[in-house]
């Protein structure tokens, strides 16, 4: 391709340091679209930005609710970086979040004869477990069927989303409320919170250690080993005796007990009740973050603190300059699409043309 | 309360429902084919109709101007689709997520501009618009039945009923179409003729984008009046399940519209005849009968082979 | 199509000055200069990876030239773009082809010409196209679907392009890849139809007998750079091989004799289906006996990748019996058929048989991997055992390579057929399937997998080796099986075998048929 007398020439190899200048200049560019945003409502460039870092990470407690925020961004990071690895293109985060919701509430809501401990492993478990149907399916479909599963994840999500709202509205509802949502949760089952006056609860550590695992999984262990295979060269593979479909649906069901984790979270962690709204698009943003992490489990956690922090600090940048908490789901996918140039920018070398 | 769902004239109403929801999903996924015929799945659909729906409300409120609205909401879907043809034809990154992504732009984006433009509004007072008027076509509409349902629509609603044979045509007897069908299939092929493919393809994706836009402002400034975030609910993407379902091949993929729309307007005629049963099945089912949908369809499947994969020269 | 009244016979219609291209760090073409004579078929020879096709490629206006200059006519030309390149009346056939499968013949032929108006009327075109085809001897229903033509016929397809478009200097990549001997040689006739109207050809190829068979003149490729220009008159056929290779060829393997055994695998009427439904296999019977090499000879898409793939547990077999060593092993899993002793060497080293993006090391142990030796308890890695494994293969087969480490992309052609054939012949197997191994090899490469191939029979090993290159069967199978439509038509002795008995099979010509 030629353009201006520069030709571009796609590279054999990456280099390191051209992906370092792409991925800066991407950085930059979101920057400036974030401050052409904030011009944009009117507000200063340079008190919304400082409001949204000092929301974010100014201080002790802006930093733990950042990680509060962060905490189920991990774990959905995770959800799409395991499916993602096997070029499963799951978009379902966001229903198997729900699922596994609904499924970790009503072991908290139903189970409080049990040992705290053994509930709280019980909450996990049944919210992985919820998850894990809500991935188990696409992932049949996709295995056993041959279904694309971009279509069937995105259409699961709306599904779950008015099943939660019918057990919102009828048999879990709390009586006498306007807004349908469950009573809250017996405190026995609530996650216990790790610092004193913050909202930061043992689900994050849920989410580290997921991380760790997840890591370990791919790179350590033989299902993780066909996982990637199966991600980069499914022919392959098949010929030497993987076996695809149920390597699919493991994966699958990986993923969406992943994802129910960070509803379990949300639910038991956090609003100690289960709600319509539990999740604002986490499921997607876990795309994101899966992505800016390269698909790897490691990076999911500072990729997520990232975002975390900034959907805290933009409360206090709305509470202080008026500029809407909306501009950062705008910036997310202007991050995602910048990011994306800037790798695929990363392979083109820039050649100066003798005879154009 | 259920037998009064299947007397005629409520079937009649359903009917022109029918018709009415088809549209814009109709629009979409008339773009959607035509992005897909030219090798490229744009999974940002909902993303282009979303947009298009703002935009097009906005300008019709700062216009007051139906005309004004409806090109500013097709220019928005071209916009949206040009990012799109940019990353996956030029810079060849991964159609998937791009669309995706495009979807989480148009969802912040949309919310974001709302916000800011319309700061003062609540549940109560909102913003809102003067919707487009039916049409009645002089005579057709006086045909018992048939009249009600096809021939008292809106103005977009005959042109995208219209579009359907158009792009038949457009397709299989044009030079053109004959190139675009062989840009999905084989780019080197008509690449090795000399065709200028990232021209086409650019064209084809950005016109594709333009009709998804236009789709989505019928949401806005057809149907509602009002904007409210995510007014899409996902019809971007039942116009990409349309066209899988119908193999790529117009009058198949407006029978699948016709179907998930009729779905849709039996939905919301029940509810507003207080049938009492869950509304959210209700709600939930066109979704599901696109999952089956997909099912059963990836059987006979005619897409187009280079849908989806980069092109490269070398 | 008539050319210029300016030039006579055997003036030049093609040159090319120090013409350079480069991909990456790669020269692909080194300053080669040449010409074309008008009305004469001059060859383009090499090894597969010499230039041929980037050259051809340059000249069709695909390609960019980095430096140098193409005189057409005498004349400089501007050609940066195949239109532009058509417009010169220089059309070239590809070695895959370009056709669009779902249109059809007509469609693909007249899509991005001038035949192709706003609104399509195809009549005019199809009439010119029946001249040409009754001009020539061709005959093809314009109006089928490519998908439903034959191979052979999909090629008449991309001839057809290129003369519609008034082609006068015509391009062809190696265009019996596909081709029985029979096929061929109506191929030559027309081309000789088509030099005596006037037309230049430039024939790429790699094969010697053609070269021979069919040119006026030769320019010998190798690793770029043009090693000479010669009258085909004047040389002989192991002249243009050392010119090829740069060294003296070796023709004949030197293998001893086989000592056969006992049956190790059999297949009984197999029928099997392809990708798109169609019958692939109709009742095929084979067998392969220990310590003996089988090869089934065939022009490729006559079903022997559907064989391939059913012996090895990727393909479903409708009806009949794989069976191996008295035990019934059709439609099982590809493991369990590895693991009783079928090692196997895809058609396509990087997409069927490697994971490009995955180490040397974690490719070594594809297949290995779920058998428990490399991770405890089938679950954890052991690094140390993998390590040790790798190092063994990469001594023992010579793999070129700084570390175990590295991606396999990065390695050539033979250096990925080492790395299969460590992997493959690491679990001792009783009987190795190779479909196309030494294809897009150089000669080097070739060497090394023909070695390994006979020592393996030697040990006992039963072969079964598929080859679209009769010479390669002549030269290592034991026996002979020619596969045509599906069916197998003739079993032979290697010792019994001759070329044109061979070539007649492959066409379908039975004996006694004629």
């Amino acid at each position: 391709m030629t353009v201006l007398g520069l030709r571009f020439e796609r590279r054999e190899k990456v280099s390191r340091r051209w992906q370092f200048v792409t991925l800066a200049l991407a950085f930059l560019a979101s920057a400036l679209v974030s401050s052409l945003l904030i011009i944009f409502a009117r507000a200063s460039v340079g008190e919304a930005f400082a409001a949204l870092f000092a929301g974010a990470f100014g201080s002790w407690k802006a930093f733990l609710e950042t990680l509060v925020k962060a905490t189920p961004l991990i774990l959905t990071g995770l959800s799409v970086t395991v499916a993602f690895r096997a070029k499963i293109w799951s978009i379902g985060a966001e229903g198997q979040l729900l699922t596994g919701a609904m499924a970790g509430y009503w072991v908290g809501a139903n189970l409080t004869s049990l040992p705290p401990v053994l509930l709280f492993l019980a909450i996990l478990a049944a919210a992985f477990a919820g998850g894990a149907v809500c991935g188990w399916i696409p992932g049949y479909l996709k295995a056993k069927l041959r279904v694309d599963e971009v279509i069937v994840t995105v259409m699961l999500n709306y599904v779950v989303i008015f099943l939660l709202s019918y057990l919102l509205a009828n048999p879990w509802r709390e009586p006498a409320q306007y807004y349908h949502m469950t009573p809250s949760v017996p405190e026995v089952a609530h996650f216990p919170v790790l610092f004193a006056r913050s909202r930061l609860h043992i689900g994050f550590v849920v989410a580290l250690v997921s991380s760790v695992l997840v890591f370990w999984l791919l790179h350590k262990t033989c299902l993780g080993y066909e996982i990637r295979g199966i991600g980069l060269n499914p022919t392959a593979v098949k010929f030497k005796g993987v076996n695809v479909a149920r390597v699919t649906i493991l994966t699958m069901v990986i993923s969406g007990g992943l994802a129910g984790l960070a509803g379990a979270g949300e639910v038991m962690g956090l609003h100690h009740r289960l709600k319509a709204d539990i999740s604002t698009g986490i499921g997607f943003t876990g795309i994101i973050i899966a992505m800016l992490a390269g698909l790897n489990p490691l990076g999911v956690i500072p990729a997520a603190i990232l975002f975390g922090g900034l959907v805290n600090g933009s409360n206090r940048m709305q509470i202080l300059t008026g500029v809407p908490t909306a501009m950062v789901y705008t910036i997310q996918g202007v991050v995602l699409l910048l990011f994306l140039s800037a790798r695929a920018m990363a392979m083109y070398r820039v050649r100066r043309v003798r005879n154009a | 309360m259920l037998e009064a769902l299947f007397q005629p004239t409520i079937i009649i109403s359903m009917l022109a429902g029918m018709v009415r929801i088809a549209t814009p999903i109709l629009l979409a996924a008339l773009g959607v084919l035509i992005t897909n015929r030219a090798g490229i799945m744009n999974l940002g659909f909902e993303g282009i109709m979303l947009m298009g729906a703002y935009v097009g409300f906005w300008a019709a409120h700062q216009t007051q101007s139906i005309p004004l609205a409806i090109l500013a909401a097709i220019v928005s879907g071209g916009l949206m689709s040009l990012i799109m043809v940019f990353m996956a034809s030029t810079l060849k990154v991964d159609q998937t997520v791009t669309g995706i992504a495009l979807n989480i732009l148009a969802s912040g984006l949309t919310f974001y501009w709302y916000r800011v433009a319309y700061k003062a509004a609540t549940a109560q007072v909102m913003p809102s618009v003067e919707i487009m008027q039916r049409v009645e076509i002089p005579i057709l509409s006086q045909i018992p039945v048939l009249g009600r349902v096809f021939f008292s629509q809106y103005l977009l609603t005959y042109f995208a009923f219209l579009m359907v044979p158009c792009m038949w045509f457009f397709l299989y007897k044009t030079k053109y179409g004959l190139e675009l069908r062989c840009l999905g299939e084989n780019p080197r092929a008509i690449d090795m003729k000399g065709i200028n493919i990232t021209r086409l393809q650019y064209i084809t994706v950005i016109a594709g984008g333009m009709l998804g836009g236009l789709g989505g402002a019928f949401l806005t400034i057809a149907s509602a009046g009002i904007f409210v975030p995510e007014i899409s609910a996902g019809r971007g993407w039942l116009a990409i399940v349309v066209v899988i379902a119908g193999n790529w091949l117009p009058f198949r993929i407006l029978m699948a519209t016709l179907i998930f729309s009729f779905l849709d307007a039996f939905q919301l005629q029940a509810q507003s005849l207080g049938v009492q049963f869950p509304y959210q099945i209700l709600l939930a089912l066109p979704y599901v009968a696109a999952i089956v949908l997909i099912i059963v369809s990836r059987a006979r499947s005619e897409a187009p082979s280079a849908l989806g994969v980069p092109y490269f020269r070398e | 199509m008539q050319g210029s009244t300016l030039m006579q016979a055997h003036e030049p219609i093609l040159r090319t000055d120090n013409l350079t291209k480069r991909f990456g760090n790669v020269v692909a073409n080194k300053a080669i200069s040449f010409q074309v004579n008008k009305g004469e078929i001059h060859c383009l020879l090499g090894e597969n990876g010499a230039g041929k096709t980037t050259l051809a490629e340059c000249l069709y206006g695909f390609y960019r030239l980095d430096s140098g200059e193409i005189y057409l006519k005498g004349e400089k030309a501007k050609i940066d773009s195949p239109r532009d390149a058509v417009n010169l009346g220089i059309g070239m056939v590809h070695q895959h082809f370009v056709l669009v499968r779902p249109l059809t013949v007509l469609e693909n032929i007249v899509v991005g010409t001038d035949a192709a108006q706003p609104i399509l009327d195809l009549s005019k075109a199809r009439k010119r196209l029946e001249k040409l085809c009754s001009e020539y001897g061709i005959t093809l229903d314009l109006t089928a679907k490519v998908w439903q033509l034959s191979v052979g016929e999909q090629q008449w397809v991309e001839i057809l392009k290129a003369l519609f478009s008034g082609v006068e200097l015509l391009v062809l990549d190696e265009p019996t890849a596909v081709l029985t001997p029979q096929e061929a040689d109506k191929l030559f006739d027309i081309l000789a139809k088509m030099k005596a109207d006037g037309l230049s050809i430039i024939f790429i190829t790699h094969k010697l007998r053609e070269v021979m068979a069919v040119s006026d003149r030769v320019t010998v490729l190798r690793k770029g750079e043009k090693v000479a220009t010669v009258n085909t008159n004047e040389v002989t056929q192991s002249d243009l091989a050392q010119m090829m290779v740069g060294r003296q060829v070796a023709f004949r393997v030197t293998k001893g004799k086989a000592r056969t055994g006992a049956p190790l695998l059999e297949v009984r009427n197999l029928c099997v289906r392809n990708d798109r439904g169609q019958e692939a296999l109709k009742g095929v019977s084979l067998q392969v006996r220990r310590g003996e090499i089988v090869g089934v000879a065939g022009v490729s898409g006559n079903g022997q990748r559907e064989l391939f793939e059913s012996i090895v547990g990727v393909r479903r077999v409708e009806q009949g019996q794989v069976v191996f060593n008295g035990k019934d092993i059709t439609n099982d899993e590809p493991r369990s058929i590895a693991a009783r002793g079928v090692a196997h060497i895809p058609e396509d080293r990087l997409s069927e048989g490697l994971v490009p993006d995955f180490s040397i090391s974690e490719n070594l142990i594809l297949g290995l991997h779920n058998r428990g030796r490399f991770f405890w308890r089938g679950i954890y890695l052991d690094s140390r055992e993998v390590k040790d494994f790798s190092s063994k293969c990469i001594d023992e087969f010579d793999i070129v390579t700084p570390s175990a480490d590295q991606k396999t992309s990065n390695l050539s052609g033979g250096n990925l057929q080492r790395v299969i054939l460590a992997r493959e012949l690491a679990t001792n197997p009783q009987c190795l399937v190779a479909n196309q191994p030494t294809r897009g090899l150089d000669v080097g490469a070739i060497e090394y997998v023909y070695r390994r191939l006979i020592e393996q029979r030697d040990e006992g090993v039963g072969v079964l080796l598929f080859s679209e290159d009769l010479d390669e069967i002549l030269n290592l199978a034991d026996r002979i099986i020619v596969f045509f439509r599906g069916e197998t038509v003739g079993t032979l002795k290697a010792e019994e075998a001759t070329r044109e008995g061979i070539g007649l099979l492959m066409a379908g010509i039975v004996e006694g048929d004629q």
